[in-house]
């Protein structure tokens, strides 16, 4: 539904949801203009309308729905309108308090979205750094938003930070052309529009659509990115001069930006102003919102573990969700964080730092200005705090800064995994995932169990995960993947990818069912030169400590050739850098040529779905562009698959994105890659749980963040090198008992035994009198903790060395070779335990069981020297001489004489053994054989585990051979002193093997239920 | 540049020519990339100076209809000139891949040899590509990839007409791949349509193949230790293998030899020396002296060796028939002293000889030998529990396997 009506939406069910007016027009507009990146904007303004609908109605994503979704919508439609047709509608929308707050949030989320989209496929290519990547894609795609249409610029908008650069930009403003700038602005706006609503955005996107198609693209691109560069970052592209030096000027520019969007009215400013002016004035709710936001954001930082369960209430949500939201926003911080990281390595920590302050006093100023100054940068961000602010007013500018502060921490972790979490949403609850883009955090907690939100999620893959949105689980599978990754082009990538399989995951309906635990995590993506580009312009989460901890910078890995951002980066490399993006400015250029004619053909064109699957397989190649371009059209047209066009309409502004040779090739390359790694992703990996501790939850995935920001920052980190462990976190559960419980969802820490408690809980089994079925249960829930936290050592070893004794002793099989699989593996890791014992064990299991000569030879070839000088290894080695030659006396001596618990394997085999030497005895000796000889012979004398007294053995022996005898058939007669005897020659033809008692149908008699509960509950 | 462009042209000539005149010989010269021959690596190195040899196949019409082939050709070649094996590969599949595609339009089977070339070379590429592939510390994969090319190979020449008979070749070539991969299993599939197809006449293959095929599924069959099937298959290709590849004759002898000595017939020494297959000598000596200490001896000197190759059961195997050699030499000693007795063997006599081979067995193992040997029909006879006592039949106490299998 979701992405019918997204896709719907921005040609076709806008106008009918925003019936508006200037909606359809708008819509049309944006659909021409955009084709298939914008469509993918306007799907995502659909989102965005739908999240706001959720926002304000919660329920009403699936809608888009029901009335206030239809206000929603009709505001959301505006502003879909707005990105696309004109702004002027947004000065309508500004009416609608929530959507404009929501617009914010929701053009946070349509640029979000976009980008993500973008994102996606170039995930698809790549995989990587999805925050940064974002970002940076952000950028990019803004770039080529601007490029393509005005929409982009919308999305460019989002970036805000690019916003922030334009304001030098002031160009744009000034430019009557604005197109770039004003659609910048207008982005940035938007944001604002959205909290302010949108007289800006109106007018700026009117004059951005106008410039769009009026201007050429080379006005944009001559304006906008060099603004751009130099200001975002300078890694843009922003090419030259600007970029190498200004970072530090980027961040006051940014600040600037903020006070000039206010002040700087030409375009920009003004129309921030309005639009947040106007939201404010049209929604008392706006301002409140911001100030809510503030106090969201306060919360946020005191409590970072709480923000993320929704349970913890509207404020937990909506510190959650300004987490997300500040995800969003944190991008964009992050962007000029980043953008000034990279573009001042030097400074980057430092100005990061003064970034922080400064961007949260600006934040604070944009706040009280409402939204205007954030408009740009923090527009989205505020906006999106702005809605949650609307849902709970009042908050503490200084609070809020820290709490931004603590945002922007945290956000590097949660924006990724928000942006993860968008990725979801689109395909089911694209509505949904819009308001959580912006609106989340205010909305999670109300909309929080909608899909739409994840839609929102998707918008704003900034955006925090809405904890309400997707389960724990995912979260949690989201959040290790991006953990995962050191780039930012690695985050960008990861996190389109993590949306594509999010909303996969909707689309499917298996979002909530799905164990993301055990959902194995792909393979990073490696990042696309554009990414790379972006990565170094994006925001390296960098800016907090983690990035000087960056243990893992690491020399440039394959796929990087470019360079590695570090924070110590040179200036030379900026230099570098820049000329690149110097590059992109004209190929942004030609492409927004391109775009356009392929958007004017696309919307003329009908969808073909064949295209995109043609998209979907190949989407690095640049050629395909014009397919792209129609998939995205297609997109609008048919609502098929959401998720599918959108990553086509990524992967084609992806393409859109690469253009020199060089790029292609590495593109195509990694892609190529990427495509492996991504069929294969299934099976790749083995999630790692990550349990987080209790208190500390927040804290370990920020450092974990941080980590991989570091990583990020060190530039490029090739898939091989991803640092696993940062993933690892800790349980806080200290109960001792535990049920094993198949995991559903990512594991709750507080769930979750640490090491200490998990040692107990094994001496616990080891005393316990209990049977087996309970230690088993227990044993498994052991064995579960430890595989959640990645915990492979000796304890590991231990467990499952209990847990696979205990199930030989019981005869469970199966469990037998779970655990000897496992511990195979844990051998052949070098961690010590009973590794002869088990070779021995594998070796009789080979032998005795599975009777096949190859296995056999393997088998034996692969025992060490050392391990033949092993007793177990020696016995199991004279079992197999005793059993191929037939020779049961040694057999049964061998069989008494079994080490550790080999006797069960030998048990399996008795039988057989028994009969056969039977069978040779009564074919070779004549004329009879005493039973006690038999009995003594075949094992049944010392075998049996009689309780009788010793003295009674000996008979009980005879006994039970006798009865074994009988029942195979032989013929026993008795001498004179009474002694029973076998009679050989008349047991020749009557022998044979009786039918197994406890024979059962599928052939496993330990599967049998009740005999398998007699044995191992005695 | 000159003779670079002459060299690349002339090649493209030659193999323009071959296959207009549809000369399989020359073609597949051109192709065995692996081969080191003097031309083929002068080409290398002259298209690594010419750098626009695919230019130069476009130009022309004759060439640029087997750009597909050329192309990749060209580039195998240089890459393998470059020591870039895996590169070497992957494009020469992508050129066979092409090539299979022209094969197919061919009617008659004059290209079947440029295809065994193709065959040859794609295994041996994978082989050397998996090789450097191990040493990045990559996954080997390549010659996975081979098998499964060469299967699509496979599937090309098994219809009726006149390229069937070149199914055997590439059937061969994927025997090798699947036992150097360890995949045996999935031989099953080749062999079963090779011997049960009608379209094909077992000996209507060329002999060099059916050797080859012959050697491969006897040594399947001593992994199932079926040795009559193997003892006949590999006795096939011994006596079709031409005299003068000693190495293969070896080959097929490391596993016929185990399989003979299993039904009871020995090989001469002067043939284990003639072909340097010493780690039989012990062995087949036990067996003749009934000496079981030399046989544990023997196989634990060459465990490595015998588990690698497989017959490390079999030979285990063997230790029944020194048994029955050691019984019978007792029995011939007691026939030379007392004639009467001679076909009662006590069981401590036996237990006295063990020990004079420093083989520790107590008198209930000893007994339970006996009864091996009896209920395999190694000797036959009886075992008087009683008195302890093995009563052999008068008559051919101690039959010969005479070519067959120890019974189980």
């Amino acid at each position: 539904m979701y992405q019918k009506h997204q896709i719907v939406d921005p040609h076709q069910a806008h106008t009918p949801y925003h019936s508006p007016k200037r909606a359809a027009m708008s819509w049309n507009m944006p659909g021409e203009n955009h084709s298939s990146k914008e469509n993918g904007l306007v799907t995502d303004a659909n989102y965005i309308h739908n999240q706001q609908v959720e926002m304000t109605l919660r329920n009403d994503q699936n809608g888009i729905n029901a009335a206030s979704g239809a206000s929603t919508s009709n505001s959301g439609a505006t502003i879909t309108t707005q990105g696309y047709s004109g702004y002027a509608v947004y000065p309508n929308t500004d009416s609608y308090g929530y959507t404009s707050t929501a617009y914010a949030g929701y053009y946070n989320g349509y640029q979000q979205q976009p980008n993500q989209y973008q994102q996606q496929p170039n995930q698809y290519q790549q995989q990587s750094s999805q925050y940064q990547q974002q970002y940076s894609q952000y950028q990019q795609q803004s770039n080529q938003y601007q490029q393509q249409s005005n929409q982009s610029y919308a999305h460019v908008g989002a970036y805000q930070n690019t916003g922030a650069q334009y304001e030098p930009l002031s160009s744009f403003q000034n430019t009557g052309s604005y197109a770039g700038p004003a659609s910048y602005s207008s982005t940035y706006y938007n944001p604002g529009d959205y909290q302010t609503s949108g007289s800006y955005t109106s007018g700026t996107y009117a004059s951005q659509t106008n410039l769009w198609q009026g201007q050429p693209y080379a006005a944009y691109n001559s304006e906008p990115y060099p603004n751009y560069t130099p200001d975002s970052n300078s890694s843009y592209s922003s090419t030259p001069s600007v970029a190498t030096n200004h970072y530090q000027q980027h961040y006051k520019q940014w600040e600037d930006y903020y006070r000039q969007s206010q002040t700087e009215v030409s375009c920009a400013p003004g129309t921030e102003k309005l639009s947040s002016f106007s939201a404010s004035s049209l929604s008392s709710s706006v301002p409140n919102a911001n100030s809510g936001y503030i106090p969201s954001n306060n919360q946020m930082p005191v409590a970072y573990t709480p923000s993320w369960r929704p349970e913890s209430g509207s404020s937990e949500l909506t510190s959650l969700q300004p987490v997300t939201s500040s995800g969003s926003n944190a991008e964009s911080y992050r962007i000029h964080g980043d953008s000034v990281i990279q573009n001042d390595p030097r400074n980057s920590l430092q100005m990061q730092v003064p970034n922080i302050s400064g961007t949260v006093p600006t934040y604070e100023s944009f706040q009280n200005k409402q939204n205007s100054t954030f408009s740009q940068d923090a527009t989205t961000l505020y906006t999106s705090y702005q809605v949650h602010a609307s849902s709970q007013p009042a908050s503490q500018p200084l609070e809020s800064l820290d709490a931004r502060r603590v945002n922007k921490m945290q956000i590097p972790n949660n924006p990724r995994i928000a942006s993860n979490l968008p990725l979801s949403v689109p395909k089911a609850d694209k509505d949904n995932s819009m308001i959580g883009a912006t609106a989340k955090p205010a909305y999670i907690g109300v909309s929080v169990q909608k899909p739409n939100e994840k839609v929102l999620t998707h918008d704003a893959s900034d955006s925090m995960l809405k904890p309400g949105m997707f389960p724990k689980s995912l979260r949690g599978y989201v959040e290790r993947a991006l953990a995962r990754c050191r780039d930012d082009r690695q985050i960008a990538a990861c996190q389109v990818l993590m949306k594509e399989i999010i909303t996969e995951a909707t689309a499917d309906g298996t979002l909530y069912t799905k164990d993301w635990d055990t959902e194995p995590i792909l393979p990073l993506p490696s990042v696309d030169t554009v990414n790379k580009e972006t990565a170094q312009l994006s925001i390296l989460t960098s800016m907090m400590p983690g990035t000087k901890k960056s243990p893992t910078r690491r020399a440039k890995s394959r796929w990087e050739p470019i360079m590695d951002v570090s924070l110590a980066e040179t200036s030379a490399n900026r230099s570098e850098r820049t000329p690149k993006y110097g590059g992109w400015n004209k190929q942004f250029t030609d492409r927004k040529i391109e775009n356009k004619e392929d958007n004017l053909g696309n919307q003329l064109s009908s969808a073909d779905p064949k295209v995109f699957s043609k998209n979907l397989t190949r989407p690095s190649k640049r050629q395909r562009l014009g397919d792209d371009l129609n998939a995205l059209n297609d997109m609008d047209d048919s609502s098929d698959s959401d998720v599918e066009q959108s990553l086509t309409k990524y992967s084609a502004t992806a393409v859109t994105l690469a253009d020199s040779s060089e790029e292609k090739k590495r593109r195509e390359n990694r892609s190529k890659r990427f495509e492996k790694k991504h069929g294969n992703r299934a099976q790749d990996i083995k999630l790692k749980a990550n349990n987080v501790g209790s208190g500390s939850l927040y804290a370990r995935r920020a450092s974990a963040l941080i980590l991989s920001r570091n990583v990020e920052e060190s530039g490029s980190r090739a898939v091989e090198d991803i640092d696993w462990d940062a993933l690892t976190v800790k349980g806080s559960c200290q109960e001792i008992e535990k049920r094993y419980l198949r995991l559903t969802s990512a594991p709750d820490p507080a769930t979750v035994r640490p090491e200490e408690v998990l040692e107990k809980a094994l001496l616990m089994v080891q005393n316990s009198q209990k049977n087996y079925l309970y230690k088993c249960d227990q044993l498994k829930s052991i064995r579960q903790d430890l595989t959640v936290q990645h915990i492979r050592n000796e304890l590991t070893v231990k467990v499952y060395e209990m847990h696979a004794r205990l199930a030989m002793e019981v005869g469970d099989l199966p469990e037998f070779n779970q655990c000897q699989s496992q511990l195979k593996a844990l051998y052949a890791e070098g961690i010590r335990g009973c590794n002869m014992e088990f070779a021995a064990y594998n070796l009789l299991c080979v032998i005795l069981h599975s009777n096949n000569n190859r296995e056999i030879l393997s088998a034996m070839s692969r025992l060490s020297v050392d391990a033949r000088k092993d007793e177990a290894v020696k016995h199991a080695l004279s079992v197999h001489a005793a059993v191929t030659s037939g020779n049961y006396v040694t057999f049964f001596r061998l069989y008494k004489t079994a080490p550790n618990n080999s006797t069960f394997f030998m048990d399996l085999h008795v039988e057989k053994m028994r009969y056969s030497a039977v069978k040779c005895m009564c074919r070779s000796y004549r004329p009879t054989v005493p039973i006690s000889y038999i009995a003594q012979i075949l094992g049944f004398v010392n075998a049996l585990p009689t309780t009788e007294a010793s003295d009674h053995k000996e008979v009980d022996g005879g006994e039970e051979c006798v009865d074994w005898l009988k029942a195979h058939g032989a013929c026993l007669t008795s001498d004179n002193y009474g002694e029973v005897l076998l009679d050989t020659k008349a047991s020749v033809p009557s022998l044979y093997m009786p039918e197994p008692e406890d024979a059962v149908a599928h052939g496993d008699a330990s599967l049998a239920v009740n005999d398998f509960l007699t044995r191992s509950l005695a | 540049m000159g003779e670079a462009n002459r060299q690349i042209n002339e090649y493209l000539n030659r193999f323009s020519d071959a296959v207009s005149y549809q000369d399989g010989k020359s073609l597949s010269r051109l192709l065995s990339v692996s081969s080191d021959s003097a031309s083929l690596l002068s080409l290398a190195d002259a298209l690594n100076i010419f750098q626009d040899a695919n230019r130069v196949i476009r130009q022309s019409e004759k060439h640029s209809q087997y750009t597909d082939i050329l192309v990749p050709i060209f580039r195998a070649l240089q890459s393998y000139r470059l020591r870039n094996l895996v590169e070497s590969y992957i494009a020469f599949e992508r050129a066979s891949n092409a090539f299979i595609q022209e094969f197919r339009n061919w009617d008659s089977a004059w290209a079947l040899e440029a295809l065994y070339v193709i065959a040859y070379e794609i295994r041996i590429l994978a082989e050397r590509a998996d090789v450097e592939l191990a040493s990045f510390g990559k996954t080997p994969e390549k010659l996975k990839g081979a098998g499964s090319f060469l299967m699509k190979v496979f599937g090309v020449l098994a219809g009726k007409g006149p390229k069937r008979v070149g199914a055997l070749y590439v059937t061969c070539q994927l025997f090798k791949i699947y036992f150097k991969l360890g995949t045996v299993h999935l031989c099953r599939s080749v062999i079963r349509s090779i011997e049960t197809a009608r379209i094909f006449d077992f000996e209507e293959f060329p002999v060099r193949d059916k050797v080859t095929y012959m050697y491969y599924t006897g040594r399947l069959e001593v992994y199932n230790e079926n040795f009559p099937a193997a003892d006949h298959k590999l006795s096939y290709a011994l006596t079709h293998c031409s005299e003068r590849k000693e190495e293969n004759i070896r080959m097929i002898l490391k596993y016929l030899i185990p399989v003979k000595l299993s039904i009871g017939i020995l090989p001469r020494d002067s043939l284990l020396r003639k072909f340097n297959l010493n780690e039989y000598r012990d062995v087949v000596l036990a067996l003749r002296r009934g000496d079981l200490r030399l046989l544990r001896h023997a196989l634990q000197e060459h465990e490595d060796r015998f588990l690698r190759s497989g017959v490390y059961l079999v030979l285990e195997k063997l230790e029944l028939q020194v048994y029955q050699r050691l019984i019978k030499k007792i029995y011939i000693i007691q026939k030379q002293k007392d004639p009467n007795k001679a076909h009662q063997i006590k069981l401590d006599v036996i237990v006295k000889v063990l020990k004079w081979l420093q083989i520790d067995m107590d008198i209930d193992e000893v007994e339970c030998i006996m009864s091996i040997l009896i209920y395999k029909n190694l000797v036959k006879g009886y075992f008087a529990h009683k008195s302890k006592v093995a009563v052999l039949s008068k008559q051919d106490p101690f039959p010969r396997l005479n070519g067959k299998p120890v019974s189980s």
